[in-house]
């Protein structure tokens, strides 16, 4: 009974992998042909075959801007989503989200801190450097309002959801009075810098990118492996997570480093971008479960095509201009918050 | 304050354990439990007796004394090597998300690394609590009743393949009806007896203690107030300890059964015959 019941679930559970993965592809090609400059199949050879001649036309907008581009959403919207998944995990609620909490909001109030008093200040930093201080400034303002949720809310409130939101807008009102401080104190340059944090925009994407980001999500994977399962006892509360035998402090201080990283660079890169958190995780939890470790890999999935469509959309709505997919996200993601609200207090 | 036991062989043993929580000091806590005892813990409510719990868990650490398990002091332990040696099983039973009640018996293992033999102890397990019908199932879509059962499975799956450990039970019957309380009681003095595990468990149905254990600790005012063989326990002991007047009957086959007397009867000249 044991055994067929595993193989049905297993194969439950593998189909979604695969499907995810055919319509991600499907997807990145699709936005790859979208756009103001049409993309014709010899622009898919050119780039293919890698001549040394310099690519032109279609082939030159292809592979400069719209791949970078789009894979750079793909990859952004997965640590966005693991972000959302192990958030959720780690405080035993699937309202909670980095996004709702003030994490990314903390990231980009030291980001914007940064960009400001750094210029006020007239360092001249190398550019080498720039890609990634903002990061690092963005991790560390994760990294602290992480500390503050997870020991202020835990001490004000203890295990109530409605505290730890609570506590999040206090943070998030914060933050935003630390941006609103630093668009007013900020030049014209700065403050077109600092629009930027606050909508969310996925324009700034280049291989160089790209392949930092890459190498931050093999690694938080890497990471991953070993905690989704212990991140599974959990939701049985801290004590009798202890009990079985899981080292909840350490656990607890390796999710949060976990999160700060995937959200530090989510936010210095592209700025705010709401929800993609809180939809992909819940949508993995409808497809198969709450198994931390089915729902991690397969939400990164799910949250990459999620932005890969809200950033396409972003693109292409209004061409020549370009709309902020912050926008996007949030249209899509503040009412999917609501009904989730509506079906929690219709189960309890 | 008759027991004592040479703490050599003792699986737990306290010595002189402290604790403050707030501004409230419990303990000192001298006890030693030895393998395969029954060890039954009462007092009113907010005596301390789930603090105590706690220490024994090593969920609290103590202010001063020594608390050793297994002739190693408790806080050597790792929590992993801890948890194949001991389990608890909890007063509440939420879990989040929903998870399926298969993966939740199998937490109970979730320390072990390699462990082949998973999906057949949970199988096992499951059906010593009388849980086999609930696999498949959501655990927040059971009743109060089902989710004890399964959490008990997840305890015994803990404990499955050991020998001589040491299960924790904190009221876990509370409140529960009758029936199911009787029949989860003895699926663990089933499973632990198996084993020769001892049980360590606080009650508040003072009936279930004086028949099911072999050994009561009486706590009152955060400290220990009493260490007796069953059968050397009182009704005035009892009436001291919950502060109300009690009277037992015995039913016609000699079971003796002690409850809050209604009429304020001079109880205490009624001794407790076992």
């Amino acid at each position: 009974m044991v055994k067929s019941r595993l193989f049905f679930s297993q194969q439950l559970t593998h189909r979604p992998a695969w499907l995810l993965m055919l319509l991600l592809i499907l997807g990145v090609w699709a936005a790859a042909t979208m756009g103001a400059v049409t993309i014709t199949w010899s622009d898919w050879l050119a780039i293919l075959q890698g001549d040394d001649e310099p690519l032109s036309g279609g082939a030159y907008v292809l592979w400069h801007l719209r791949l970078p581009r789009i894979l750079f959403a793909v990859m952004i919207g997965a640590a966005l989503a693991l972000s959302g998944a192990l958030t959720q995990g780690l405080f035993r609620n699937p309202l909670a989200d980095p996004g709702l909490l003030g994490v990314t909001s903390g990231a980009a109030c030291a980001a914007a801190l940064t960009i400001v008093l750094l210029a006020g200040s007239g360092i001249e930093v190398p550019v080498a450097l720039r890609y990634w201080l903002l990061p690092a400034t963005a991790f560390a303002g994760a990294v602290a309002v992480c500390f503050i949720l997870d020991s202020v809310a835990r001490w004000l409130t203890a295990d109530s959801i409605a505290g730890l939101l609570l506590t999040g807008i206090a943070l998030n009102a914060l933050a935003a009075a630390v941006i609103g401080l630093c668009t007013y104190l900020a030049t014209d340059e700065q403050l077109r810098s600092l629009t930027f944090w606050t909508l969310g925009s996925l324009a700034g994407a280049n291989w160089a990118l790209t392949t930092a980001l890459l190498l931050a999500l093999i690694l938080a994977f890497w990471a991953l492996r070993r905690l989704t399962h212990t991140m599974n006892a959990l939701a049985l509360g801290e004590a009798a997570a202890a009990h079985v035998g899981v080292n909840v402090r350490a656990l607890r201080v390796r999710v949060i480093m976990l999160v700060a990283v995937l959200c530090g660079f989510a936010v210095a890169w592209c700025g705010m971008i709401g929800f993609i958190g809180l939809v992909a995780p819940h949508i993995v939890r409808l497809l198969v479960g709450p198994d931390q470790r089915r729902l991690a890999p397969l939400a990164m999935l799910v949250g990459a095509i999620l932005l890969l469509l809200a950033d396409t959309a972003a693109r292409t709505v209004a061409i020549p201009a370009e709309i902020p997919v912050g926008i996007f996200t949030a249209l899509l993601g503040a009412p999917f918050f609501l009904i989730l609200l509506a079906r929690m207090r219709r189960g309890s | 304050m008759s027991h004592l036991h040479t703490s050599a062989t003792a699986l737990l043993s306290f010595n002189q354990v402290t604790v403050a929580l707030g501004k409230r000091q419990f303990g000192p806590f001298t006890l030693s439990i030895q393998p395969g005892e029954q060890v039954a813990i009462l007092g009113p409510s907010g005596a301390g007796k789930s603090t105590l719990l706690k220490l024994l868990a090593r969920e609290l650490t103590p202010a001063s004394g020594q608390a050793q398990f297994e002739q190693r002091s408790l806080h050597d332990w790792s929590l992993a090597e801890l948890s194949r040696r001991r389990a608890i099983l909890p007063q509440s039973h939420e879990v989040a998300f929903g998870l399926p009640v298969d993966l939740v018996i199998g937490l109970g293992r979730v320390a072990r690394t390699y462990d082949p033999q998973l999906s057949s102890i949970v199988q096992q397990a499951a059906e010593q609590a009388s849980a086999v019908h609930l696999l498949g199932r959501r655990f927040d879509t059971l009743s109060g009743g089902e989710k004890a059962r399964v959490q008990m499975a997840r305890v015994f799956a803990q404990l499955w393949d050991v020998e001589q450990g040491l299960l924790l039970v904190d009221e876990p019957l509370a409140a529960l009806d009758p029936g199911l309380q009787f029949s989860l009681m003895e699926a663990i003095y089933t499973f632990a007896s198996k084993r020769g595990h001892a049980i360590l468990a606080i009650l508040h149905d003072i009936n279930q203690a004086l028949q099911g254990f072999e050994r009561l600790i009486f706590i009152k005012h955060g400290a220990m107030v009493g260490d007796y063989q069953t059968p050397h326990v009182t009704l005035p002991l009892l009436e001291a300890l919950y502060e109300v007047r009690l009277a037992s009957a015995v039913t016609e086959t000699g079971e003796v059964i002690v409850a809050p007397s209604l009429k304020q009867v001079a109880a205490a000249s009624l001794q407790i015959v076992r």
